[in-house]
């Protein structure tokens, strides 16, 4: 079931309905009961996949939290993360290391050595898999203790509105407030309408409305050059963000209707001024948790000294597994590999850039140096939307040099394009979404809009709505994360 | 708890007021739409015909066959139909009325079979009386075709912006040029007059084709089928149109889909179930000639009339 569908237009009423007219004791079991039917609809088989991930960390966490040594608690650790990471390869990563092993084998002038297998990925994998490694980790280190009401940690794990696509949550977070008594807060409850609204704005009005005029790009990369291809990233780059951020917006917001706080899990990322500070505002959750689990996991020392190549090398191998978490691609590979070369390429050249700013002047005209960071930034995350897809590595390095033919541009179909009213709408759409993301960022907006008179707000709403009925397009349906 | 309650009323004044906004909006877009008011006026010709029909045009608006020029008969073609709706149309026109059409004229051409037809169900507000949402829904296993009933019913104009720009600009059109149901083939634009001709025939061909992938294979089947199925049921004689591309659109589709392969499936496919059919090939008809064109896929008046006219001769070559 799709968050843009009209089965969750009727499953989120009926579930935020039962759950509070149902008393306290049995709350959980009425989330629990939903949720798997929510992830059920994908696929029944599934169920068993995730019942699995659930049910083998649930037992490693109990029978870590009865032993006091950490050293003795470090096998369950190891049980815990070799089945979830295990099923995560098994499920995701299998078929592009057969590939692998096949393809050096056919450079040896061998036959496949692995025969294909097709095999299906169960939905929202890399998302609850992690939350379950994150939380037996905590359990592990002693930061939190362990769920012992098995129904509670199996809905920590299938929580309906974040198991297919995050965001990734903390056991410490979100436990404790499935054990809380949630009375209704009206202020919460409309918050959390506000929040889906705006996500599904995002998501119908702008980020399918994009992908009109990305995918035949990105699908069709021959007949495509100069100025289109340019057009195209910067669109992805948008829709990539409409639809994702959109998604997050309904999974917080479905959540809030129940008293629920999950973890934002995108903060203005086009405003940052570092590559650094992109990744600290992009799908916050996953950089969050690999920093937490992984990056400071990783040796900072060299013959017992702290050395800065070894936090730039940890740094090169977290944003690899960042690329590599979107899927089993090369594309997502160099993906990664090119935003942790950028920050390793920002941290060595920090001194020269603090001096060249002195000595330009640019220090002292901070408005100025922030606008030169922001699109010197959005241009490099730009440069690398080649690789951030499914398609074949080929076809990105073809669309590169495409980029630069500007000697088909004569014929080229940008002009019937923008001629199209959808591309200029979705392009003034998303300069709104932007300029009202910045405006609700300054907090004096929000409480300024609910200051004013309800016939105000109502009218706004209402436009709203109105809004996406008339100008969303309801043709597409998937989010672009679910594929991962 | 007073807060409470002031907000359930709030909250329930605001769905009422969404409700009857909504309302209003789809009323009048089922009202005022172009193509719905083309369409009722082809309704109304349709009730008043003979129910003996000699020729009857169906599928989408590449069928640009004139019942004027042709012979008896009527012409009750939708902009963008897709086979799924021109058999639940068939069917209704088989069963609920008694008009029985001895001959149909439908377009096969390579967007009719694309894997993007299978899901692209347009104007749910005008097809929402021929079509069995529930049954398709149930034969894909795709629950999401609940949707297209829930819009024909109740939200007929969402997502249809630039359908209400066009009923605009269309306001005061003459609805009395539909004759015998025929709505003429649109003539405010040449193709021949178009700068960036292989630009145009390149978008076209990319957004109703590209869907198709490298290999090229029959998307949408199930309710060409159907169709066969009900013709054979019927004894009516199936008259199978490959309509006009301009070359520029051709040039691009040739490197989408490899057409004969595709053309000789279509073909095949209809030999193996169906007994009573005649394939008339005028894809290449316009080459070199973009004049006869209106854009990169829809013939002008002109070429409409001269399609028509060779339909009409062919049929008399075969009598």
């Amino acid at each position: 079931m799709l968050f843009n569908s009209i089965g969750y237009l009727v499953f989120l009423p009926a579930v935020v309905l039962l759950y509070y007219l149902v008393p306290f004791r049995f709350r959980w079991m009425i989330l629990l009961a939903a949720s798997y039917f929510f992830y059920l609809l994908w696929r029944a088989e599934f169920v068993l996949v995730l019942m699995g991930a659930t049910l083998v960390s649930y037992y490693a966490a109990v029978r870590m939290g009865k032993i006091p040594d950490k050293k003795q608690r470090l096998k369950y650790l190891l049980i815990t993360l070799a089945v979830n990471l295990g099923m995560l390869v098994f499920f995701k990563y299998l078929v592009f290391f057969t590939d692998l092993v096949n393809q050096f084998a056919g450079i040896a002038g061998k036959r496949p050595v692995i025969p294909w297998m097709g095999i299906l990925v169960p939905a929202g994998i890399s998302f609850y898999t992690f939350q379950t490694i994150g939380y037996t980790i905590d359990v592990y280190r002693g930061v939190v203790k362990p769920e012992k009401n098995i129904g509670i940690y199996a809905l920590f794990v299938s929580f309906f509105p974040l198991v297919l696509a995050g965001p990734i949550e903390r056991g410490r977070r979100l436990i404790p407030q499935f054990h809380a008594e949630h009375s209704f807060d009206p202020q919460l409850f409309t918050s959390g309408l506000r929040l889906i609204l705006w996500g599904m704005f995002k998501k119908v009005a702008i980020a399918d409305r994009l992908s009109m005029f990305v995918d035949p790009v990105f699908s069709n990369i021959g007949y495509f050059h100069g100025p289109e291809i340019a057009i195209a990233i910067v669109l992805k780059m948008m829709e990539v963000y409409a639809d994702f951020s959109g998604y997050t917006d309904i999974a917080i917001g479905s959540a809030r209707l129940m008293g629920f706080r999950l973890s934002p899990n995108f903060n203005r990322p086009f405003s940052a001024r570092s590559i650094a500070e992109f990744w600290s505002r992009w799908h916050i959750s996953l950089t969050s948790w690999l920093r937490d689990y992984v990056y400071f996991s990783l040796p900072f020392t060299f013959r017992g000294r702290k050395v800065n190549w070894r936090m730039n090398l940890n740094l090169v191998i977290v944003f690899v597994l960042v690329g590599f978490w979107h899927g089993p691609y090369w594309n997502f590979i160099i993906f990664g590999l090119f935003q942790g070369t950028f920050m390793v390429i920002a941290n060595v050249f920090r001194p020269l850039m603090t001096r060249f700013n002195r000595v330009t002047g640019l220090d002292s005209a901070p408005r100025l140096l922030q606008g030169l960071n922001i699109t010197a930034t959005f241009l490099l995350i730009c440069s690398t939307a080649f690789f951030f897809g499914p398609h074949p590595l080929h076809d990105s390095f073809y669309m590169i040099l495409n980029l630069a033919d500007f000697s088909q541009t004569g014929h080229a179909i940008l002009l019937p394009l923008l001629k199209n009213g959808d591309l200029l709408l979705g392009i003034v759409l998303v300069l709104f979404m932007l300029w009202f993301e910045y405006l609700v960022a300054m907090k004096s907006f929000a409480s300024k809009f609910l200051s004013k008179p309800v016939i105000i707000r109502y009218a706004a709403y209402l436009f709203m709505v109105m809004f996406l009925l008339a100008f969303g397009v309801f043709s597409s349906q998937k989010f672009f994360y679910f594929q991962f | 708890m007073d807060r409470k309650i002031l907000f359930f009323k709030k909250l329930l004044v605001f769905v009422i007021m969404v409700i009857a906004l909504n309302a209003l909006l789809n009323i009048v877009y089922n009202r005022r739409m172009y193509y719905f008011r083309l369409s009722r006026q082809q309704d109304e010709q349709f009730e008043a015909c003979p129910d003996s029909i000699r020729y009857l045009m169906l599928g989408n608006s590449h069928n640009r066959v004139d019942p004027a020029i042709l012979g008896p008969g009527f012409s009750y073609i939708m902009p963008k139909e897709v086979y799924a709706q021109t058999y639940y149309k068939l069917k209704y026109i088989l069963e609920k009325t008694n008009k029985r059409p001895q001959n149909i004229l439908l377009s096969i051409d390579p967007v009719n079979f694309s894997p993007r037809a299978e899901n692209e169900l347009s104007f749910d507000g005008y097809w929402r009386k021929y079509l069995d949402y529930f049954e398709i829904a149930r034969e894909s296993n795709d629950p999401g075709y609940l949707l297209n009933w829930l819009s024909g019913n109740f939200f007929s104009y969402a997502g249809n912006y630039r359908y209400v720009l066009m009923s605009l600009q269309f306001r005061n059109a003459d609805m009395q040029v539909v004759k015998n149901g025929y709505i003429p083939a649109r003539d405010y634009r040449n193709f021949a007059k178009e700068r960036n001709r292989e630009a145009l025939g390149f978008e076209i061909a990319t957004v109703y084709l590209s869907s198709y992938g490298r290999n090229p294979v029959l998307g949408e089947t199930k309710y060409y089928l159907k169709i066969l199925s009900l013709c054979k049921q019927y004894r009516i004689r199936l008259i199978l149109l490959r309509m006009p591309m301009s070359d520029e659109y051709l040039k691009y589709a040739h490197r989408m889909v490899d057409l004969e392969k595709l053309d000789r499936a279509i073909v095949t496919l209809t030999r193996d179930h169906c007994n009573n059919f005649l394939l008339f090939d005028y894809r290449n008809e316009f080459h070199g000639k973009p004049g006869y064109f209106f854009n990169a896929d829809h013939v002008n008046p002109a070429g409409a009339a001269i399609i028509s006219t060779k339909i009409k001769e062919e049929l008399g070559k075969k009598q």
